[in-house]
């Protein structure tokens, strides 16, 4: 039962999620600039790091983006299988699913680092 | 059960609109990540689509005005909204090359319903063809019968189309001239562009045989099945192999199940024992594996229709990508991953409708 003092349960759902996704947007962010920047000292062209970098994320986030939702389509069904079979692995749609999510998180980050980089430079 | 009851229980929903709606909810980041993936692949593939549209010969100036035009001068971030926005809608522009100045909609609608007679056909020679062999491989374990079966399999699951395809055309068309190479229907008939129903005059469907019974056009229709025929079969030789595959090991399992032990010993005759209780039980995996396998008679359709110069959704993807025309990419890839996910969900009805303990 929930104490009086304990946060609205609705709060530490979102606040769970938040950090799950936030910690991969932020070394996204990290990886984006950097990736940019770096990328652009070398060719010396902005547009065409931009484009690297960015499409780079956009397949990060993508890829995330489509492991998190078959983790949740089939993550059970793939349990249930494996258990089935005996095959004694550790991979849960919980893990995969939060993995997923840190992945999207990460994409999203670089799409965002790289497009604030961009700009400035 | 009085009528009222029985028109309550028909109105009651098969399986709850709540699971429903949650599987329709997930497949918007499914395919909100295959745009994704699409317009990160295309943005890092070589080539400028300025250069495509105005050949090898236009100027500097002409280039820069068409990449203005077609947005490729705004910030990345902007060019992936806008793509997101106009797949949401379904508008991916005009086709670069294959079908110039025609949209990749009306691209993707020609062709469409081409791919999915060929899918469909192979899919139903698949479930037709693999269910009994599956059911009469298990109950004739270990006999003459169910060793030819899994030989048949094996090999069905074994051989890939690009092989089978051609090797058939060899045999059939080359050596036996029973069947076309190549084609959907004989160069010598035409058929209109509708058909009529009362009167009212309608579009046809694009699928060649539906739209020659619906016009009552005996000999196109002989026409267009003798061409579907090697098409369907070498589409279906996998699907087949494998579903007969999975119905035999799950049958072997249910059939060995109490519940089936209890049937038999309360009198029940073994065919209807095997029908009313085996089979129900034994197509719950077997529906999972139908589902899949759609998406491998997706990706056989590539093959098939390059083999066999059926103009559909596979032949135009390949012919896309050799002429870098990245609008008709990027749709018809969607599109395969918009159709993939709806026969998914189709099989996660049907499945938690012959396991509702699934809907938990």
């Amino acid at each position: 039962m929930a104490q009086s003092g304990d946060p609205p349960r609705l709060r530490q759902y979102v606040a769970a999620r938040a950090r799950l996704v936030g910690s991969g947007l932020v070394v996204g962010l990290v990886l984006g600039g950097l990736g940019t920047a770096g990328w652009t000292l070398y060719t010396g062209d902005v547009r065409s790091s931009e484009a690297t970098v960015f499409a780079l994320g956009a397949l990060v986030f993508g890829f995330g983006l489509l492991g998190w939702s078959g983790s949740i389509l089939a993550g059970r069904g793939i349990e249930a299988m494996q258990e089935h079979m005996g095959t004694r692995s550790n991979w849960t749609e919980r893990d995969s699913r939060r993995a997923m999510a840190r992945l999207c998180g990460g994409g999203g980050g670089i799409m965002v680092g790289t497009s604030v980089v961009a700009a400035l430079l | 059960m009085n009528w009222t009851q029985f028109l309550f229980r028909l109105a009651e929903p098969v399986v709850p609109p709540r699971f429903v709606i949650k599987r329709l909810l997930l497949l918007i980041p499914v395919l909100f990540g295959v745009a994704s993936v699409v317009f990160a692949i295309l943005h890092l593939a070589p080539g400028d689509p300025a250069v495509i549209i105005a050949g090898q010969r236009a100027s500097a100036e002409q280039l820069e005005q068409i990449r203005v035009e077609l947005g490729l001068r705004r910030p990345l971030w902007e060019q992936y909204l806008t793509f997101l926005w106009d797949a949401a809608r379904f508008d991916f522009g005009q086709s670069y090359s294959i079908s110039r100045g025609n949209s990749v909609r009306s691209v993707i609608s020609d062709r469409l319903p081409i791919t999915l007679e060929l899918a469909i056909y192979g899919q139903a020679a698949g479930i037709l063809l693999g269910l009994p062999l599956g059911i009469i491989s298990a109950v004739k374990q270990d006999s003459l019968t169910d060793h030819v079966t899994r030989i048949g399999a094996l090999t069905g699951i074994s051989v890939p189309i690009f092989w089978s395809g051609p090797l058939l055309i060899l045999l059939f068309s080359t050596y036996l001239d029973v069947f076309p190479t190549s084609g959907r229907i004989a160069s010598t008939l035409f058929l209109p562009d509708t058909w009529t129903l009362f009167g009212r005059e309608l579009p046809l469907t694009g699928m060649i045989t539906v739209d020659t019974i619906l016009l009552g056009n005996t000999e196109a229709f002989l026409s267009a099945a003798h061409h579907l025929f090697l098409p369907a079969v070498v589409i279906g030789v996998y699907s087949t192999a494998l579903i007969s595959r999975m119905m035999r090991s799950s049958m072997l399992e249910v059939i060995r199940q109490d519940y089936i032990r209890t049937a038999r010993a309360k009198g029940q005759g073994a065919k209807i024992t095997l029908m009313k209780h085996g089979f129900r039980n034994a197509l719950i995996p077997v529906v999972t594996v139908i589902g899949i396998q759609f998406g491998t008679l997706l990706g056989g359709a590539v093959l098939t229709e390059t083999v066999f110069g059926i103009n559909g959704m596979g032949l135009t993807i390949v012919t896309a990508i050799g002429v870098s025309d990245y609008p008709v990419v990027q749709g018809t890839v969607l599109t395969f991953a918009l159709l993939f996910t709806l026969v998914n969900l189709f099989v996660d009805v049907t499945y938690s409708y012959l396991d509702p303990r699934i809907q938990q």
